[in-house]
């Protein structure tokens, strides 16, 4: 290479790795500058779901007359804590057990009953100024589906069903489920189903989702509010030993923004959504992908919360 | 010292040799999908570049052809081809064929170029035809190179085969997947070790077919320099 054309080189090196670094450093809006009363930064998760309870919760404080400040999609629980803790969000909407194993460390708490789950978690909260609020019936949790075919094959509706045939059944997941007493070792303690196999697949992802399908797998570990579940014809089986901890959707949020009216609001939104509404939802947010702000408008519009 | 030590005692513990996740298993799913897709992947390379190689035509776009081949990362295709075809082997027999074939077009190529133009004029002349000269004479004297690709190949096919953990394939792979997802690193680590062992074992079950199958003349060329002068001077 010639000088001009190392030159050249050079230049064009440096221009994208200013352009890299210039991406990577936007300048932060900044949240702090919210009034005291009237003004509440809310975050969402980087997952769909996220994004639709953000906008549920959030277009219910509008509607009361707060002016709230969407940052959607700004990460997962790692990151999102972090800005709660630190005072640049005010509120993001979580999940009871989750959250509970996440601010305890994971020391194993969280049970299938969603207050109780709640009410540790506040107990773990309150040194970070934070509270959870009440939880929702709408839960987001490890569930095991089937196909409707194979289910209606084994006549099961729920898990309890399954022990007499499990030795027939191939189970799927990700690879951790082999392990983790939530999912493999739970189902054979609890439930008594011993498995021919386990294959392992993905976290509710596409493996999952195409074992399923080819039947390479008869149960699949999925998550209770996907949207996709019945378009694929897969049925969840009830978890009616309740092995799954309670991951109820819970506001939490920082005890300096929290009044009587916010607390009403959101427990109002908390104490409507179930979990059938957030599979709509999700649903409409994920395979149809409609805008999240319009999903909840939509149904806040139709539950009259708007009224 | 200690992750040496779990390590061998995972490798050693008898409830690892048996049933559908044990090495024997593993084992057979990972030479299944490696030997497959490098004996598709020399049923299409070999002819390809030995005919090419030996008319001497085309070698710059056969070779740049298969170097963007080996551009492309087997992920990415893995990934893919699980898009279109679902699940299966067929995927991770893909991905790898496309990571067999450049090695074995560029070797069998360079290698029938290499072959000294005087032996082709000779066997010309002696009346061998088009053929025969390429099956007799050529690929013969060719066979090294040939086989240095064919091994490169292999080692490579065999090393990528863990990606096939991925999208739900079996082999050795399954271990160092499985172990990062259950946190079990002893188990991850004992999944590199079985496939850097597999793909030492690879390449030298492949040098000892090369040595079977170069012909004795051949041999005879590598002997130490010092002993080949006085076989052309005599």
């Amino acid at each position: 290479m010639n000088w001009r054309a190392r030159s050249a080189f050079l230049a064009t090196v440096l221009a994208f790795a200013m352009t890299a670094v210039a991406c990577g450093s936007s300048p932060s809006s900044g949240g702090a500058g919210s009034t005291p009363k009237g003004s509440i930064t809310l975050a969402g998760f980087n997952f769909t779901e996220g994004s639709v309870l953000a906008e549920l919760y959030g277009q219910a404080l509008e509607h009361d007359g707060y002016s709230v400040q969407y940052k959607l999609n700004l990460g997962n629980r790692e990151v999102v804590s972090k800005a709660i803790e630190s005072g640049s969000i005010d509120l993001y909407i979580g999940y009871a057990a989750t959250d509970l194993e996440f601010y305890n460390k994971g020391a194993g708490e969280a049970t299938g009953d969603a207050a109780a789950n709640t009410a540790k978690l506040n107990g773990h909260l309150q040194s970070l100024n934070l509270q959870a609020l009440n939880p929702a019936a709408a839960v987001d949790q490890n569930a095991f589906a089937m196909t409707k075919a194979n289910a209606q094959k084994y006549n099961a509706t729920k898990l309890s069903d399954l022990a007499a045939v499990g030795n027939q059944l191939v189970l799927g997941g990700p690879p951790e489920c082999a392990t983790r007493p939530f999912c493999k070792p739970g189902l054979e303690q609890t439930y008594g189903i011993h498995f021919k196999d386990f294959k392992s697949l993905d976290p509710d992802g596409p493996l999952t989702r195409a074992a399923l399908a080819n039947n390479s797998i008869q149960l699949g570990l999925v998550f209770s509010s996907d949207g996709d579940l019945n378009s694929l014809g897969l049925t969840v089986l009830q978890d009616d030993k309740h092995l799954e901890s309670a991951d109820n959707v819970v506001p939490i949020i920082r005890s300096a923004v929290v009044t009587d009216e916010v607390k009403k609001v959101l427990n109002a939104v908390s104490a409507g959504v179930t979990t059938n509404d957030l599979i709509d939802m999700n649903n409409q947010a994920g395979p149809q992908h409609m805008d999240p702000d319009a999903v909840a408008a939509a149904y806040l519009q139709k539950h009259n919360y708007f009224s | 010292m200690d992750t040496v030590l779990s390590v061998i005692h995972w490798l050693t513990n008898p409830a690892h040799w048996s049933g559908s996740d044990g090495i024997p298993t593993r084992f057979v799913e990972h030479i299944e999908l490696s030997g497959e897709s490098v004996l598709i992947g020399a049923a299409i390379a070999l002819p390809i570049g030995i005919v090419l190689g030996h008319f001497g035509r085309f070698g710059a776009l056969a070779m740049n052809v298969s170097n963007v081949g080996r551009a492309i990362p087997s992920i990415a295709l893995l990934v893919l081809a699980f898009q279109i075809f679902g699940l299966g082997n067929v995927p991770i027999i893909i991905a790898l064929t496309a990571l067999a074939i450049p090695p074995m077009v560029t070797n069998s190529y360079v290698a029938m170029r290499e072959v000294d133009p005087d032996i082709k004029e000779a066997a010309r002349g002696m009346g061998f035809r088009e053929p025969a000269q390429i099956w007799r004479v050529e690929l013969p004297l060719a066979v090294p190179l040939v086989m240095a690709g064919i091994r490169t190949s292999a080692v490579q096919v065999v090393a990528t085969a863990t990606l096939a953990a991925l999208i739900a394939g079996g082999g050795f792979g399954r271990y160092i997947i499985d172990g990062f997802g259950q946190q079990d690193y002893t188990k991850l680590v004992a999944g590199g070790v079985l496939v850097a062992l597999l793909a030492l074992a690879t390449e030298a079950a492949l040098s000892g077919l090369e040595r079977v199958l170069v012909p004795r003349g051949i041999r005879l060329l590598r002997v130490p320099a010092t002993k080949q002068v006085v076989f052309k001077t005599a």
